[in-house]
């Protein structure tokens, strides 16, 4: 196929429009080879958001914790006060990464340009102030997320991994950041990752959307015509917490309400990069 | 904006026409006609005047529980009026409680102005009035394991109720029959990475001779949810109505509560919103058109074109910090600025993506395997447009010229010539008249598409030319001007088409009453059952695809 990476002595294109007259129809490997050292997130965007101790314990300091918490539109945001003083907890399977928070504290809540790390438990994606935290840890180029990928899934399911995308009521904002990852840019086929047309044939199901009432049965009935063993990661925070849309008359709070997830992907939507992070915390479930 | 004098002509006809019928017509946030009428039995026909003799074309429907406030239902029909007036004419009628254990009704819009089919069908599952003689008395937002007397949009139902499933309701799809006819039932989850929705099909052989569309499997409730939220929040959901479509919808959002409000978002705050929808249009028309390259099996295409959407989503993450661009707007104004820096970068990246754009394009034209796929397929006359009520880009493909930006000018629009070619007479004579020719095809569509995007460049760069210097990105918008009950249209015109949101403020000042939301894809979907009649089953993908449906901003 043209979009595979042909020559590895050529400079692949910085697709960022860098001056260089670019031209689509070369003989040019487009292909990022290393996405976060050169192409990753741009340092103004939207990711992860971390937890300082605020500057003082004041009542001034705590109202401003309060209305953080306050302005928090998917509930995000949780301030318990006891004795000891004021406790944050940013539970990052809800946050939707509008940067409101920021605005409100800025110096007890840091937007990042780094995403937020899938999980295997809903709780990981819990921070807690004061208390001492899993490491989040640096994030690994795609390149190597590939690599440990492709290698994982060569020594348990064979060649390749085969995914089912179920979209179970989301906004479609995380459709378009699933259908990325196979654009020439990505090129997840490279990993031995490929989506396929029926449950029956995945070995994955990567489901977004809040699940709503009316997608319910649908997805159960998906779950159950794919064949053991499967995993399904829940992709975004729709997925993960029901997000911005919550738990109400037409939604469940999380497909977890509808079958076992094995990995949730927190984002809103979850950049492609941290959904291939989560097929390969998934296949972990495998082997 | 209107002249007083010519809503003053619309309002002598209005009387004239309906004489002691007409309880008030007044004018309200400058472009917004409200005819009242003392009694729904009127109503169909208010509407077909309006639609008929004032050329209006129905924007909107909203119902709205105000039992609260005036002890009744209040139903508002909102017609558009292009053609260089800029005017709404919303027919606006009170629907009494009705005696305990009968449902509220009226009737039925929809025998005469087939566009008010879906509308009346929601209101009866949203809000359980029964519009009296409509064709269609099946469910439509809530499925057949909803049971029949919940009426989420009522304000008696709380947002949290966890209704009992129902199987004992059947859902009936029309049945054709006759020998050799087989039905194909698709969905709702499909074998792409789409949306969900089901489909279908009677064949006779490959031929397709109806088609039944079944949606709301997306439904997320979200304008009840709306109704729960202060209004910031409540922008945070506008930008999640369909997310490719974040800008137009809060810019929609924005501007109805703008218009409340009686503020204006600074010049440059207005105009960094324009230039944020027309990326938003590049980057989804071209993945449009790279899917349309898919679904007729040409790989090289989608490729390269898939690579320029790429590139284009990374450019918004640069300005905005979202590859969706999520966070542009914020209730009088931006929340992002385009500095001098970032301006120099986006012309940048856009001019290098149009340049490729443009060879890519030109590929795909000279490739008679991709253009006989196109050509004649999914055709929607521009008759059937019009009775539908079809908008965007299918209503241009179809030989309507309807365009929000032009027809109802908003922010930075007001300055701006937004149609394809608009410096050269000949191009522009050309282009209609290809679409003319083409009767609203899928190459139509494509076409159209190319245009788009090459324009949309062309308004990125004007506006960033006369980027204003001040620094102010929003106005503050004080609650305390925000009347309890006082309502707005606000309006955008996305990739997709017109995209109307009709707001209600509620009584705290900082919470909405109602919020109804109508995307481009609700007013469009219909016509997909029209545009594959007489296709083959093959063809159904390519013909969806280049009609750029959003489930989700169908479904709400």
């Amino acid at each position: 196929m043209e979009d595979k990476p042909r020559d590895d002595t050529k400079a692949g294109s910085d697709g960022r429009g860098t001056g260089s007259r670019s031209d689509i129809l070369g003989d040019r490997v487009e292909t990022d080879r290393n996405v976060l050292d050169k192409n990753g997130s741009a340092a103004s965007f939207r990711g992860d958001v971390t937890l300082s101790p605020p500057s003082g314990d004041s009542a001034g300091d705590r109202e401003l914790l309060r209305t953080a918490r306050d302005v928090c539109a998917p509930k995000a945001i949780g301030v318990v006060e006891d004795n000891e003083g004021i406790h944050l907890t940013l539970d990052r399977g809800r946050c939707i990464m509008c940067g409101m928070c920021q605005a409100t504290a800025p110096t007890t809540f840091k937007v990042q340009s780094s995403y937020a790390q899938p999980a295997r438990r809903l709780a990981n994606l819990v921070q807690t102030q004061f208390a001492d935290l899993p490491s989040v840890g640096a994030i690994m180029p795609i390149e190597e997320i590939g690599k440990q990928l492709s290698e994982k899934v060569k020594r348990t399911l064979g060649r390749s991994l085969a995914i089912r995308e179920v979209d179970a009521a989301s906004c479609n904002g995380c459709e378009v950041e699933v259908a990325a990852l196979n654009n020439p840019i990505y090129d997840v086929e490279r990993f031995g990752v490929h989506f396929v047309a029926s449950p029956r044939h995945a070995d994955v199901l990567l489901v977004t959307g809040v699940c709503s009432r009316n997608m319910d049965l649908a997805l159960r009935r998906t779950y159950d015509a794919t064949p053991d063993p499967k995993i399904v990661v829940a992709v975004g925070a729709c997925a993960c917490t029901g997000g911005l849309f919550g738990d109400t008359y037409a939604t469940s709070g999380g497909i977890s309400q509808t079958v076992p997830v094995d990995v949730f992907v927190p984002g809103c939507p979850p950049r492609p990069e941290a959904i291939l992070y989560g097929l390969l915390l998934a296949v972990d479930r495998i082997g | 904006m209107t002249g007083p004098t010519q809503a003053a002509g619309y309002e002598a006809r209005l009387r004239d026409r309906f004489g002691e019928g007409v309880v008030s017509v007044r004018l309200l946030n400058g472009n917004e006609l409200h005819l009242t009428i003392r009694s729904k039995e009127d109503l169909p026909e208010a509407c077909t005047y309006v639609h008929d003799e004032l050329k209006g074309v129905l924007a909107t429907v909203v119902c709205s529980d105000e039992r609260r406030i005036s002890g009744e239902f209040v139903l508002r029909y909102a017609f558009g009026i292009g053609g260089g007036e800029d005017l709404f004419v919303i027919v606006e009628t009170r629907i009494e409680q009705g005696s305990p254990g009968s449902r509220p009704s009226f009737p039925s819009v929809a025998l005469r102005l087939q566009a008010a089919t879906l509308y009346e069908r929601e209101i009866r599952d949203m809000l359980g009035l029964v519009p009296e003689g409509h064709p269609d008395e099946r469910p439509m937002v809530l499925h057949e394991q909803w049971p029949e007397d919940i009426q989420p949009l009522r304000k008696d139902f709380d947002i949290g109720t966890k209704v009992a499933r129902v199987t004992d309701r059947p859902y009936e799809f029309l049945k054709v029959d006759g020998e050799g006819v087989s039905e194909i039932p698709v969905g709702p989850v499909h074998a792409g990475i789409i949306e969900p929705g089901h489909f279908r099909f009677s064949t006779i052989g490959d031929s397709i001779i109806n088609l039944e569309t079944r949606l709301y499997y997306t439904h997320r409730g979200v304008e009840k949810l709306a109704e729960s939220m202060n209004l910031d929040k409540v922008l945070l959901v506008s930008e999640r109505i369909s997310g490719d479509e974040a800008v137009a919808n809060s810019t929609a959002y924005c501007q109805a509560i703008e218009k409340i409000a009686g503020v204006t978002p600074p010049r440059r705050a207005l105009q960094v919103r324009a230039v944020c929808a027309e990326m938003e249009r590049v980057y989804n028309h071209i993945g449009t058109l790279a899917g349309l390259s898919t679904d007729v099996g040409f790989g090289y295409g989608a490729a390269r074109l898939s690579i320029l959407k790429e590139r284009m989503m990374r450019l918004n993450e640069e300005v905005a910090g979202s590859r969706l661009l999520f966070g542009v707007n914020r209730l009088g104004g931006v929340g992002v600025d385009l500095s001098e820096e970032k301006s120099v970068r986006l012309l940048g990246v856009t001019d290098e993506v149009l340049g490729d754009f443009k060879r890519v394009v030109s590929v795909l034209r000279s490739d008679s395997s991709v253009m006989d796929r196109l050509r004649g397929t999914g055709a929607i006359s521009s008759a059937a447009a019009l009775e539908i009520g079809v908008v965007g880009v299918t209503a241009r493909s179809s030989g309507l010229g309807i365009d929000t930006r032009r027809d109802h000018p908003y922010g930075a629009y007001r300055s701006l010539r937004i149609d394809p070619h608009h410096d050269n007479l000949q191009q522009v004579t050309r282009f209609q008249a290809e679409m003319t020719r083409r009767r609203g095809d899928v190459l139509a569509r494509f076409e159209t598409r190319v245009e788009e995007v090459i324009n949309s460049v062309e308004i990125m760069r004007e506006v960033l030319q006369d980027l204003d210097s001040g620094r102010e990105l929003a106005v503050p918008l004080t609650r305390d001007t925000l009347k309890p009950y006082s309502h707005a249209l606000g309006y955008a015109e996305s990739h997709r088409g017109q995209t109307v949101h009709w707001v209600m403020i509620g009584e705290d000042q900082d919470s909405l009453f109602r919020y109804k939301v109508r995307t481009a894809s609700f007013s469009n979907w219909p016509a997909i059952e029209a545009a594959v009649l007489n296709d083959i089953v093959a063809d159904f993908p390519l013909v969806n695809k280049s009609l750029d449906l959003s489930y989700a901003g169908n479904d709400l």
